[in-house]
Order: C-alpha cells, then sequence, then structure tokens
C-alpha cells in the first residue's frame, strides 16, 4: 500500500524567507536557524505547561503557516482554515516532538499532512458544486433583462389593444392596474359577473393572439 | 467560524503538561516484549508443535521463521519511527528484505504444506485452532499498537497503519509457524491484508474522534 497522494505535500520545505517576521521580539533579519531555536524551546517549555510560551510559540508560527498555506490556496478563507488546521493538530500531537531534533521539519511535516486534506476537500468540493461567477450575476440581475421585459410589455400592450373594449377596459383594469373587481365595477359601472365574464374571455382571447403570433415568427 | 487568535487562545487556555514520547526504538522494544509475553503465554497453554525440534534441523523452516520474525522487529521499529511527523518515509524500507526472504519461503511453505499434509491430512480442529492463535495474537497486538500509535491518525494513518499490519502479522506468522503444524499461509495472507485495513479504518474513525474532542469549532 502506498500513501499515493500524501506524496504531493513533501515539496515543501523550511524556508526562511517566506516566514514574516513576528510581532514577538522578531527583527526581519534574524536568521532562521535562531528563530526555529526559539520555536524548539517555546515547544519545550509548552510540553511541560508553560502556557506563555505556547502562546508566543502558535503567535509566533502562525504567520509561517499562513505563508506556506498561501502557495497552495488561493481564497483567504481556505489559507486561514488549514492554519486552523494545522494549529489544532500540532496541539493534539505536541507530545510528539522531541526537543532533542529540529522543530521546523516537524513543523513543517504537519503542515504538509494538513495541505493535503485541504487540497482534496477542495478538489471534493469542486467536483460537485459550481462557483456563482460575474457572468451568473449579471444575467440573473434585472438591470440586465431590461429590453427584454420592456419589448414584452410593448407585445402585450398591443394586443391588449386587440381586444373588444369591454373586454379591454376588464383586463387594464382588473390586471394591469390591479384593482379589485368591487372597485372595478364601480368604475365602469358594468357588474361583478360582467367584468368576471369579460376578463375570462380576454385572457382567452390574448392567449390566441400569441399563439397567432407565435406561429408566425 | 473561528478567528485564528480566539483559537490560538482556546488551545493555550486549554493547554496542560503533557508527557513526551520516548524514543521510538524504546516503544518499539516495549511492544515487542508484549508480544513475547503473549506468544510465551500461548506456547505454555497450547503447548508447541510436536515436531518442532524436527523442522528445526530443516534449514527452509529456519529460515522462514527468522525471517518472519525479523519482519515483525524491523516493521515494529519502522512504524514507531514512521509514526512521528518529522522522520524520513525512507524508514518504511526497513523491513523489505526481511519480508523478500519471508515471502519466498511462505511459497515453498505452501507448496510442501500440500505435498506434506495431502488430501485427508488437514483435520477441522487443526484449523480451528490455528484461526485461535491467530486471533489471540493479532487482535492484543493490534490493539497495543493502534493505542500505542493513536497520534499518527492525524498524521499518516495509511503509512502507519500498514507498517501496523505488517508487523502484526509477521509476529502472528511466527507464533503460528511455532504452535501448529499446519502451513496456514492463506491465513496468515489474508490476516495481514485484514489488519492493515481494519488499522486503515480505525485510524481515520480515531483521527475524527480525537479532532472533535480538542477542536473547538
Amino acid at each position: 500500500m502506498s500513501s499515493g497522494p500524501h506524496d504531493r505535500g513533501h515539496d515543501l520545505t523550511l524556508v526562511a524567507e517566506a516566514a514574516p517576521s513576528s510581532t514577538h521580539s522578531r527583527s526581519g533579519q534574524e536568521r532562521p536557524a535562531a528563530r526555529e531555536l526559539d520555536w524548539s524551546v517555546y515547544m519545550a517549555r509548552a510540553q511541560g505547561g508553560d502556557r506563555e510560551a505556547y502562546r508566543c510559540l502558535l503567535e509566533d508560527v502562525t504567520p509561517y503557516l499562513r505563508s506556506i498555506a498561501a502557495r497552495h490556496f488561493q481564497n483567504s478563507g481556505d489559507i486561514e482554515d488549514t492554519v486552523q488546521e494545522v494549529l489544532l493538530t500540532v496541539h493534539v500531537v505536541r507530545h510528539t516532538y522531541d526537543p532533542a531534533r529540529p522543530f521546523g521539519p516537524w513543523l513543517v511535516a504537519i503542515a504538509n499532512r494538513r495541505v493535503v486534506d485541504g487540497l482534496r476537500r477542495q478538489g471534493r468540493s469542486r467536483a460537485r458544486e459550481v462557483a456563482l461567477d460575474i457572468e451568473h450575476e449579471t444575467f440573473a440581475a434585472s438591470q440586465a433583462n431590461l429590453a427584454e421585459t420592456a419589448s414584452d410589455g410593448r407585445v402585450l400592450r398591443d394586443a391588449i389593444e386587440q381586444l373588444p373594449s369591454g373586454q379591454r377596459d376588464a383586463v387594464r383594469m382588473l390586471k394591469l392596474q390591479e384593482m379589485s373587481l368591487k372597485e372595478a365595477a364601480a368604475a365602469s359601472g358594468m357588474s361583478v359577473a360582467a367584468l368576471k365574464v369579460a376578463t375570462h374571455r380576454a385572457l382567452k382571447n390574448l392567449r390566441k393572439i400569441f399563439a397567432r403570433q407565435g406561429g408566425k415568427t | 467560524m473561528i478567528t485564528t487568535p480566539d483559537l490560538i487562545e482556546s488551545l493555550v487556555a486549554g493547554a496542560k503538561p503533557v508527557r513526551r514520547l520516548r524514543p521510538p526504538a524504546a516503544r518499539a522494544a516495549l511492544w515487542l516484549l508484549f508480544a513475547a509475553a503473549i506468544v510465551s503465554l500461548l506456547a505454555v497453554s497450547h503447548g508447541l508443535r510436536p515436531d518442532l525440534a524436527e523442522r528445526l534441523r530443516e534449514p527452509a523452516f529456519v529460515i522462514g521463521i527468522a525471517a518472519s520474525l525479523l519482519t515483525g522487529v524491523l516493521a515494529a521499529a519502522a512504524s514507531f519511527v514512521v509514526s512521528l511527523p518529522d522522520r524520513s518515509r525512507l524508514w518504511q524500507l526497513l523491513p523489505l528484505p526481511a519480508l523478500a526472504v519471508w515471502v519466498s519461503t511462505i511459497g515453498y511453505g505452501c507448496l510442501t504444506g500440500w505435498v506434506e499434509i495431502g488430501p485427508d491430512g488437514v483435520r477441522l480442529g487443526e484449523v480451528a485452532e490455528c484461526i485461535a492463535t491467530l486471533t489471540l495474537t493479532s487482535v492484543p497486538l493490534s490493539l497495543a499498537m493502534l493505542v500505542m500509535l493513536r497520534y499518527a491518525a492525524l498524521l499518516q494513518p495509511a503509512r502507519v497503519a500498514t507498517m501496523g499490519g505488517l508487523t502484526v502479522s509477521a509476529t502472528a506468522a511466527t507464533a503460528l509457524s511455532l504452535l501448529h503444524s499446519l502451513d496456514a499461509t492463506v491465513m496468515v495472507l489474508v490476516l495481514n491484508f485484514g489488519v492493515a485495513a481494519l488499522f486503515v479504518g480505525l485510524a481515520s474513525v480515531f483521527g475524527n474522534k480525537i479532532f472533535s474532542l480538542v477542536a473547538p469549532r
């Protein structure tokens, strides 16, 4: 059984310039070896229960982990997720660190594992999700569909003009102006029943008109 | 989602002193001691195979049993080394030479087994006892290894599980050669894959469990 895709992570190495200086008494010129020694000392103390050393260590390695993750992920959310996964793993397996050995390779090996996991997770979600990009937004937005709406409206108004006057008034009042049956009856002097019949016939006629137009085009 | 500084705070707040792992060689020796104890107990309760003294004069048998024993010892050492995040993957190759010798003698044993046992030589009782011996050796040894290597679930589960499976298989095969007259090669091979699959399965389950216990997300 081979470790398969696990191998992908092994091109990661401890790159000195990739690690930005941290807020804890780090100057940019400090040699990576010295910094790694600090991390080793912090971790040794953290294993003994020194919380302040542990806090220094985690805050110190975070920018470095972020730089490793940024080489594999573009999305800042993915980068931060990976950094947090690495920090959690470091926490769980901190007893496996041997202070006699360098800290860098230990940390990078753990980071590699979580980067590979993150890449796999990303691959899985990409296989079943479609990202919304700018084109989808443009086509779905109402502003993008104004021309179509306007032309549809014109065609409908023209069709209504062709209806007999009683049906035309009924559709205008009840459908376009959205009046209630009572209001329309009061405004037109027609009975509610007559309005209903007129609307029903008007919609039937409109359907016929559009069917004819659709057949022509 | 929790922010990284908040995560660091919660990890620091939950940081208790941890006991560092002993060197991998010492841990492998501890496990092998346990394995020796199990096999000795089985030898006492079941008794060695009746023809052991006679078989030990055969070079093929001696080479086979020595190779399986050596495979077990080397694979145990390799398991404990590769389970650490910062050790080279090349340690996986350590048991390969002994494994090659063992596998070549398995082929021979299989052949002679057929010839020696013949069509009516194998009784059901012997096979059942063989399975019992395999179970009695491999289950406690697998569990011990699983507990000792549980942190590897977060690091390189497949690699460590494969090594662990090989270790347990080789040890069980050695016990089997000492205790039973039957050449149960096929069973040993099935066990080899079975234990590795079990390890991979349990490792992935354990990995998630440990993570959800620790991770405040």
